[in-house]
């Protein structure tokens, strides 16, 4: 490979100046003439079955155009793989907040007015607003027409059960049995997280004359949720088109649909558009959080600090409804016991239903919790055995030609190296003073690549237009690390590349943010674009320059025969040449996981990680031992990212995960009460301010090349997966021991230290 | 309904206003000016914040007829008339102290207030004066590195404690 010129340098984002000026356009600054505004109406019970929706005084409001409920919308039920949830409660509702109508007037004053006049009668019912009371044999069924549910044959229903995977390999109970052996256990309670986008949800719809839909919206998979729509409202596809905007952050927490349903919903109704802009604590009614459940661990090991026997079981709060909870039970049984050589393993995730909002891929599902609970546990397994936690870690630590817990031959392996470089970044041995404490956490996490495609079109007026259906949410994969990879190939300066945000009339596919695959997937159909591009330059450019292509190089804008640089051609000219564009396609197919040995899985799903990366956190703290406050003064990440395309957005990415992280440990719970009511709104969910993040140290490590262009692995999600680990180590070495609570409040560390 | 006169990025801009309207819904619904963000409408994130008079506000709490007559500083009008970035947001760009950019808005004119007070915060001065803005993509590190290199950049222009913004030229009441 020749030198790179532009793809691992770090460079400022393509997108910044629109947004240091307030000119960027989130969904709700979209001006659209005409608008109606929708408001949703939503259920104030954790469970009630809707008996009557009764919308005739409501409709007859001044101001009031159209309102959608279940009599007047498709019956058929949303499909995530089980299908148990309708738009409109059919005939239950089952948290508190979910959507019974919605309803689009002419101000918001007047739509909120008929929301408040629609009459719902319900039926109450008690609600299960506990994971492990969801199990019992007396709790209520959330769903009681389960049996009745058409679902994925892979996928596990029983009552109140909706997930189940284990991974078993050797024998735990005799390795515990043995005589030589140090056992531990340790049990654990995670809260449910909001993924914290500052942006709330939004969207507008507009019914157009075709008989389509047009939708406004800040979404992480426009072209799914497109489809979806499509086929629920029976459109079709093809006249549905999704115009995403940029987004205000989104963690995995804009996956799912939300305001796009209600405001397409209206939107048919209405020879108007529809907008709907929720409120903070609307969109925290609606909100899909980062799973809150329970682990135990059992851990064995001899007296030299070797790893022999590890049983952990997690049961994760899902919520109401299935959506995209499977992958949290699924991730956490392949973190358990990772990255860690363990002969003997019984790694098992149930996934429950209750009355509470919908737990859904929040970044790194799974992630933070089972690395919380298991290196938490780890720690206290070193402590008895006397061994130092980073000692522990490097002796049990995998290296090449290790096997996953489900058998997949490892290699390429960089826990220790990142292990180290944490631990160094951090201090780690030096004496620390009463209070103070040192802490280290470690995990491996997958690559992804899903479908995505890309055109790329260089215009005789000098412009160059990158198209791919990759949303930007705020990483900067879509508005800086694609164009870079197109610049790369072209030869041009990268802030010259217009990147056309997602929009599904480009029908440029893409499988959208999630699993930290943007940069891989749609990096790769970019590259394919660009170099699709090239050639057609290159051919171009021999008649131009009555060169053989061979000799010719594209740089600075022109195309150049090498070693004759005044012999060049400007690439507006070959786009003029060519009748106005020069312009390719490319496209990247979902690549399959790697082998493993389903003999050791039970109804897993994703028990093999592509390009497996690996990641470790350091964390020094301050524990004021009369309060419990902890002060966080620096967390050190070092992460294996393949190599790092746009080195600005993986360092972006580890620094925030290190905050997002710090918060998940230390302050955000989402509270429901007995109830089962939310308390979404910022003064009760607790985000860190700058005021409470840390100072951060970012080691790349770019030494073991993955399976995406120039060898990058997924980034977004591991950084916040280890932070957590790490500040719970650091805390058990400031005051001997750690909550084994999350959030790890101060009155959680004061009694943990009381109680050690 | 009320009228009242803002002096929006030093430009009159006369709107009628319901008793509690917030400056965030005039600023937003009745002036087009949509670079100022709702992100929670209760204080607490501060996606929202302006400047009245120079002191950072919270728009979504603001009534808009608190601000009659008063020099009101969105994002829009932080730029200089030629389109020169103010040295605040320049330093943002550089410095790599955004990512979604939702926050960008309020906790650049939250960074401007202070260096306008403080031309040469410490790191805990800087994070002190933001702790209103939340940011859920950067870890605030590479912002707080982006008030420093504004600090250095208006230094060096010579423009320490300067007040943001542009103020009306006429002042007081008509």
């Amino acid at each position: 490979m020749s030198a790179l010129r532009v793809v691992g340098k770090q460079r400022p984002r393509l997108d910044a100046a629109a947004k240091v000026l307030g000119q960027t356009h989130y969904t709700a600054d979209v001006a659209l003439d005409g608008a109606l505004e929708g408001v949703v109406k939503r259920s104030p019970h954790a469970f009630a079955r809707v008996v009557r929706v009764d919308v005739t005084r409501a409709a007859s409001l001044p101001g009031v155009r159209a309102i959608a409920h279940a009599g007047n919308t498709p019956a058929q039920p949303l499909d995530f793989g089980i299908k148990d949830q309708h738009l409109f409660p059919r005939p239950y509702a089952r948290y508190a907040g979910e959507p019974v109508a919605a309803v689009a007037a002419d101000t918001v004053a007047q739509a909120r007015a008929a929301a408040d006049a629609i009459e719902v009668e319900y039926e109450i019912l008690e609600p299960v607003l506990d994971a492990r009371r969801a199990l019992e044999a007396s709790a209520p069924l959330v769903h009681p027409d389960w049996k009745q549910y058409t679902k994925l044959p892979t996928r596990v229903l029983r009552g109140n059960v909706c997930g189940h995977n284990r991974i078993r390999r050797g024998d735990v109970e005799t390795a515990f049995a043995r005589p030589d052996v140090v056992v531990h256990a340790s049990e654990f309670c995670f809260s449910p997280g909001l993924p914290g986008y500052i942006e709330p949800r939004a969207a507008a719809a507009r019914r157009e004359p075709d008989g389509g839909l047009t939708v406004w919206c800040g979404s992480q998979s426009p072209y799914e949720n497109r489809d979806e729509l499509a086929t629920f409202f029976g459109l079709e596809r093809e006249r549905v088109r999704f115009i995403n905007q940029f987004v205000g952050g989104a963690f995995g927490g804009k996956i799912i649909m939300a305001a796009e349903w209600y405001a397409a919903a209206l939107a048919l109704q209405c020879d108007r558009p529809v907008r709907m802009a929720w409120t903070r604590h609307e969109d925290g009614l609606h909100a899909f959080p980062r799973h809150g459940g329970y682990a135990s661990f059992k851990s064995a090991a001899t007296a030299d600090g070797t790893l022999v026997a590890m049983r952990a079981e997690f049961v994760y709060d899902t919520g109401a409804y299935i959506g995209y909870g499977t992958g949290t039970s699924q991730i956490s049984t392949m973190l358990a016991s990772a990255p860690y050589r363990i002969p003997n393993l019984d790694l098992e995730a149930t996934l429950v239903y209750t009355n509470k909002h919908v737990a859904g891929p929040v970044r790194a599902p799974g992630g933070p919790q089972a690395n919380y609970a298991k290196e938490l546990h780890l720690d206290e397994l070193a402590a008895i055995l006397g061994v130092d936690a980073l000692e522990f870690r490097l002796h049990n630590a995998w290296e090449d030609g290790d096997q996953s817990p489900s058998g997949q031959t490892l290699s390429g392996v960089r826990v220790k190296e990142a292990l180290r470089a944490a631990a160094d970044a951090i201090g780690w041995g030096t004496p620390a003073r009463p209070g103070e404490g040192r802490g280290i956490g470690c995990t491996w996490w997958f690559s992804a690549c899903g479908e995505s495609k890309a055109r790329l079109e260089v215009r005789a007026d000098g412009s160059i237009l990158l198209a791919s259906g990759n949303p930007e949410v705020g990483t900067g994969a879509s508005s800086t690390a694609l164009p870079m990879m197109a610049a790369e190939v072209l030869g041009v300066d990268p802030a010259r590349i217009t990147v056309v945000l997602s929009d599904t009339a480009t029908d440029t596919y893409d499988a959208g943010v999630g699993g930290s695959a943007s940069t891989f997937s749609a990096g790769t159909a970019v590259a394919a674009a660009a170099k699709d591009v090239h050639a057609k330059l290159l051919t171009l450019a021999e008649d131009a320059l009555e060169a053989r292509a061979d000799d010719i190089e594209l740089r600075d804008g022109r195309a150049l025969v090498r070693g004759s640089p005044d012999h060049a051609v400007a690439l507006a000219e070959l786009a003029r040449k060519a009748g106005g564009a020069v312009s390719g396609e490319g496209e990247a197919a979902e690549i399959d996981d790697p082998e493993f040995d389903e003999s050791l899985t039970e109804t897993h799903g994703f028990a093999s990680w592509l390009a497996p990366s690996y990641t470790a956190s350091a964390a020094h703290v301050d524990v004021d031992p009369d309060t419990g406050a902890v002060t966080v003064r620096k967390i050190a990440t070092a992460q294996d990212v393949g190599y790092a395309v746009n080195p600005t957005g993986a360092i972006g990415q580890i620094e925030g995960g290190a905050v997002m992280g710090v918060g998940w440990a230390l302050t955000e719970a989402l509270q429901f009460d007995e109830r089962g009511h939310v308390r979404p709104d910022l003064k009760d969910y607790l985000m860190p301010t700058a005021v409470d993040a840390p100072e951060i140290a970012t080691i790349l490590i770019e030494s073991s090349p993955g399976a995406g262009p120039y060898g990058l692995k997924g980034v977004g999600e591991p950084p916040i997966t280890t932070p957590p680990a790490a500040i719970a180590g650091a805390i058990r070495a400031a005051v001997g021991a750690a909550p084994h609570e999350t959030p790890m409040t101060p009155e959680r560390v004061w009694r943990a230290a009381r109680d050690r | 309904m009320q009228p009242v006169t803002l002096f929006v990025n030093g430009s009159a801009r006369e709107v009628v206003v319901e008793p509690l309207q917030t400056l965030l819904a005039v600023l937003r619904d009745h002036l087009g000016l949509t670079g100022t963000k709702e992100g929670c409408g209760t204080g607490y994130c501060g996606a929202c914040t302006v400047l009245i008079d120079g002191q950072p506000v919270n728009a979504c709490l603001f009534p808009a007829v608190d601000a009659d007559r008063r020099d009101v500083t969105t994002i829009e009008g932080l730029a200089d008339d030629a389109g020169m970035l103010h040295p605040v947001q320049s330093a943002f760009i550089e410095r790599f102290g955004l990512q979604c950019g939702y926050c960008t808005p309020g906790m650049i004119l939250s960074a401007a207030s202070l260096l306008a007070e403080n031309p040469q915060p410490s790191d805990e001065q800087a994070r002190s004066a933001l702790a209103g803005n939340i940011c859920r993509c950067t870890g605030y590190q590479t912002i707080i590195a982006a008030v420093h290199e504004a600090a250095r950049l208006l230094r060096e222009q010579g423009r320490a404690g300067e007040a943001p913004g542009k103020r009306a030229p006429i002042r007081g009441r008509a």
